[in-house]
């Protein structure tokens, strides 16, 4: 019985040696700035390191929470996260039912539905801006003057109402094959039988997805669900580079710190992500599969 | 008689399936064709507000153009982007050899404690942290400097790199690690020996995961570059995208090469590894 405890002895330390590296980056830039936020946001901060920071304890938060801009922006948030997260799961869903059989250029046609999500967002943003451009763009060409489906062009980028549009398409169109992906290869784990046996009993299309697919797929719904939620919640990229009419919660942190240099403000706004990020995390850690 | 009708049902669904597929493809695929098209117009057809689906004159001009540093400086900013991308994501591979090896095979307390943790980074999103990463990188002294970009990205892609790592290594029979070590083999021995060649396809995917993340990174870069030298592809293009030097021919060229890196690794890791590069999911 001396072996294996001699065994796990070596293995601390060789385990330490081996995950120093990691553990010493994230402690650094992920942990320290987490506990940093928090600090910073009692604080008005200076941008400029040579100016003293004053304490004001909870002012920040006190504003954040009685300002309009900070509960406007988290109404937003939501409301984009959850059309885009219901768009681009089900379309994600959608999709991964209708490849699940097998066709000729099935593998090929399953790259090119993933080409929109792994192209870098600057050139899918101006792909877009130019598509949706007011004057000469191609999408007001087709709507207005070919398919006549608006009267007036919209001007996709003026208005907070088709931005916000214009945003949501955006996501459900870039995230969809995420959602593909997880989704087919699920289904393909799937029993060809159990249906063909559902058949046999006379089910429907839709009992047949509600008694046979939508149980096995539930542990992929859950987690793609959740996962995406999370990051639209956080988006910062797509929207900041598509428009500045939408002021979801990253862009109004961002601008809180760098247009506007009040890094307290912005660090008090971080905390109170956070927390709403931990509860989360929390809520659905037994249920998610990351 | 019924078997010619369910043959007529069979072609009928045959043509409606295949219909609705093209379909698909066309609305998912329409904005890289407009990109694609765009960059081969005239500068004045780009703007006609009768859009064209294809060119009128095919011109290679707005290539030519985004190569010439003279009048676009895409060769500069792809230089940057590359450098901080390859640097940190073989970095972020080797530091995350190193730790899923430990989290896959080594006992010691505080184990889950750290698997656990590394979990929620997952999760984090990089703008939760930009005010105090932005005053630590400057109390580093690594403000405009590419270093900074290159330690964030090893950070961002890190967590994601150790799990997927984890998770190959985790696949590898114990039976061949004890017959190494009989054969006399340490353990750093056996990373490199063992572990590595059997887990080459789950390394490949991890790298081009955390290649895919840092080149794509734009909030970062617009927080810690001031200095248009220093610009990599998402914050240099977008730069120019309020100035007189944008030509929608020439960004959406250079928008097109851009891509391309990206688009090749995918395709390349998708054919060759079950799996693919996928998994880790894209942020934003």
């Amino acid at each position: 019985m001396k072996f294996p405890i001699k065994r796990e002895k070596s293995d601390l330390k060789l385990a330490l040696v081996l995950l120093f590296p990691s553990i010493f980056l994230v402690l650094l830039l992920v942990a320290y700035p987490m506990i940093s936020n928090i600090q910073i946001s009692f604080l008005d901060l200076p941008i400029n390191p040579r100016l003293d920071a004053t304490f004001v304890g909870l002012k920040h938060y006190t504003d954040i929470l009685t300002d309009g801009a900070f509960l406007k922006s988290l109404g937003i948030t939501l409301l984009y996260m959850i059309l885009a997260v219901a768009g681009s799961t089900a379309l994600g869903l959608g999709v991964a039912i209708f490849f699940n059989r097998p066709f000729k250029f099935r593998k090929l046609a399953r790259s090119l539905i993933i080409l929109s999500y792994v192209t870098p967002s600057i050139s899918l943003v101006f792909a877009w801006k130019y598509m949706f451009n007011n004057s000469y763009g191609v999408i007001n060409y087709l709507g207005v003057d070919v398919l006549g489906l608006f009267d007036k062009a919209p001007l996709w980028f003026d208005k907070p109402v088709s931005s916000f549009i214009l945003v949501v398409l955006f996501a459900i169109w870039r995230y969809f094959p995420y959602a593909f992906i997880s989704f087919l290869a699920i289904l393909q784990t799937i029993d060809s039988s159990i249906y063909e046996a559902a058949e046999i009993d006379g089910a429907s299309a839709w009992n047949k997805f509600k008694i046979v697919t939508l149980p096995a797929i539930m542990p992929v719904l859950i987690t793609v669900v959740t996962l995406r939620s999370i990051w639209l919640f956080y988006m910062f990229t797509d929207v900041y580079l598509l428009t500045n009419k939408v002021n979801i919660l990253g862009i109004y942190l961002y601008k809180t710190a760098f247009a506007f240099n009040d890094l307290g403000k912005a660090a008090s706004i971080s905390v109170i992500l956070f927390i709403i990020l931990s509860i989360v995390i929390i809520a659905t850690r037994k249920r998610v599969k990351y | 008689m019924a078997m010619a009708s369910t043959k007529k049902v069979k072609t009928v669904r045959k043509v409606g399936f295949y219909t609705a597929l093209i379909a698909l493809l066309i609305v998912s695929l329409f904005p890289f064709f407009v990109m694609l098209m765009t960059s081969f117009k005239s500068s004045k057809e780009a703007v006609s507000t009768s859009p064209t689906m294809l060119p009128k004159d095919w011109t290679l001009k707005h290539y030519i153009d985004i190569f010439n540093p003279d009048i676009f400086p895409f060769l500069s900013y792809f230089k940057n982007s590359l450098a901080v991308s390859l640097t940190a994501s073989i970095i972020a591979v080797l530091i995350g050899i190193f730790g899923a090896y430990a989290l896959s095979r080594l006992k010691f307390t505080g184990r889950t404690t750290i698997n656990a943790s590394f979990y929620t980074v997952y999760m984090f999103s990089g703008i939760l942290l930009v005010v105090p990463l932005f005053k630590i990188i400057s109390g580093l002294g690594l403000y405009d400097t590419k270093t900074a970009l290159v330690i964030t990205m090893i950070v961002q892609t890190l967590p994601t790199a150790i799990f997927m790592l984890k998770s190959y290594f985790d696949t590898i029979p114990d039976d061949l690690e004890e017959a190494a070590s009989i054969d006399g083999l340490n353990r750093i021995q056996i990373i490199f020996y063992i572990i590595i060649p059997l887990s080459v396809s789950g390394i490949i995917s991890v790298f081009v995961y955390s290649f895919m993340v840092s080149w794509n990174d734009y909030l970062f870069a617009s927080i810690f570059l001031s200095d248009s030298a220093n610009f990599t592809l998402p914050i240099g293009l977008n730069s120019l995208f309020s100035t007189p030097d944008y030509v929608w021919g020439r960004m959406m060229a250079a928008s097109l090469i851009t891509a391309l890196p990206v688009v090749i690794m995918y395709a390349l890791s998708d054919h060759f590894i079950k799996g693919g590069a996928t998994e880790g999911g894209v942020k934003g």
